[in-house]
């Protein structure tokens, strides 16, 4: 049988080019980031399992899973509504993997491995609601979309998972969004189209907001 | 047009997907074939309203139940259709 070995990368590395994108000779409206090389599992609950799974959930990671649209930071991994009975884990370095996780839920909940399958974005900057408000029909304004409030929603006609993650060190807000990764550059572009007029500084990370 | 998901909260009606009639029953095995035809195939065409299935595909990927009147579009109950959520189903 033949030897393969499966480099993984970004479904953005075409798409993504760093540096200043729209217009020019203003402050970047936008700071658009892709985060890259994360672990992310999905958990959904087995039918009438999902108060067993809570608990389980909550000796796990500290603290309990959501069980409402809201994303949480436990000290080493996020915790991100995803619909009824189920949350992704967001996480890095092997800390939460499918061989880890697998047998502390078993029985409990089914799980999947999303950390090759989904792309993730971190938008913010000044004009990232004004910008946002392009795509997205949720009302994000501060006092309704607070700091760990989530959505499962639609881009463009893509499903997207939409967080507001810790807000940065100059109080402005950071929304994070995982995408399917065979939408992702779809989405990639729509982002850049809806942003330009603001200017964009586009990067990527390994680092997790 | 907006439906208030109970597991997201309000939502445009571009992230639903319409089913239809939520009122037939499968019939058993051994049900008669004009059971099952009128199962299958027979839909009432309702002026007022109507028991009806929504997908929110666009959103939290539930199956819901919503009372719908078919004359204002006016929606009076939404809920989780049976199978949506583990802990919904024998809990
Ligand atoms: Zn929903």
């Amino acid at each position: 049988m033949a030897e393969f070995s499966w480099a993984s990368r970004s479904p953005l590395e075409q798409a993504l080019v760093t540096g200043v994108h729209g217009a020019r000779g203003v402050e970047a409206g936008i700071l658009l980031t892709e985060i890259r090389n994360f672990d992310l599992i999905q958990v959904m609950a087995r039918r009438g399992k999902g108060a067993e799974l809570a608990k389980a959930a909550k000796a796990r990671f500290g603290m309990a899973a959501p069980d409402t649209p809201k994303a949480v930071q436990t000290k080493d991994a996020t915790l991100i509504w995803s619909g009824p009975d189920q949350f992704l884990v967001l996480s890095k370095d092997g800390k939460y993997a499918m061989n880890t996780l697998a047998p502390a839920f078993s029985g409990l909940a089914s799980l999947s491995d999303q950390s090759h399958a989904r792309a993730l974005i971190s938008i913010s900057g000044a004009k990232v609601r004004t910008m946002l408000a392009k795509l997205l029909s949720l009302d994000l304004h501060p006092a309704v979309f607070q700091v760990g409030a989530a959505a499962a929603t639609s881009i463009d006609h893509t499903s997207v998972t939409l967080w507001r993650g810790a807000d940065q060190t100059d109080g402005r807000a950071v929304f994070n969004l995982l995408v399917f990764a065979t939408f992702a550059e779809s989405l990639w572009h729509t982002t850049l189209d809806a942003g330009a007029e603001y200017g964009i500084d586009i990067r990527y990370s390994e680092e997790l907001a | 047009m907006r439906i208030v998901c109970p597991f997201c909260g309000e939502r445009e009606l571009g992230e639903f997907t319409y089913l239809g009639d939520a009122k037939p029953q499968r019939p058993a095995a051994d049900a008669s074939e004009d059971a099952v035809y009128d199962y299958v195939y027979l839909r009432d065409n309702i002026a007022g309203v109507m028991s009806e299935h929504w997908y929110h595909g666009g959103g939290c990927r539930s199956w819901l139940k919503i009372t719908r009147n078919t004359l204002t579009h006016e929606i009076s109950t939404v809920e989780p259709a049976a199978g949506a959520g583990a802990a919904k189903v024998g809990a």
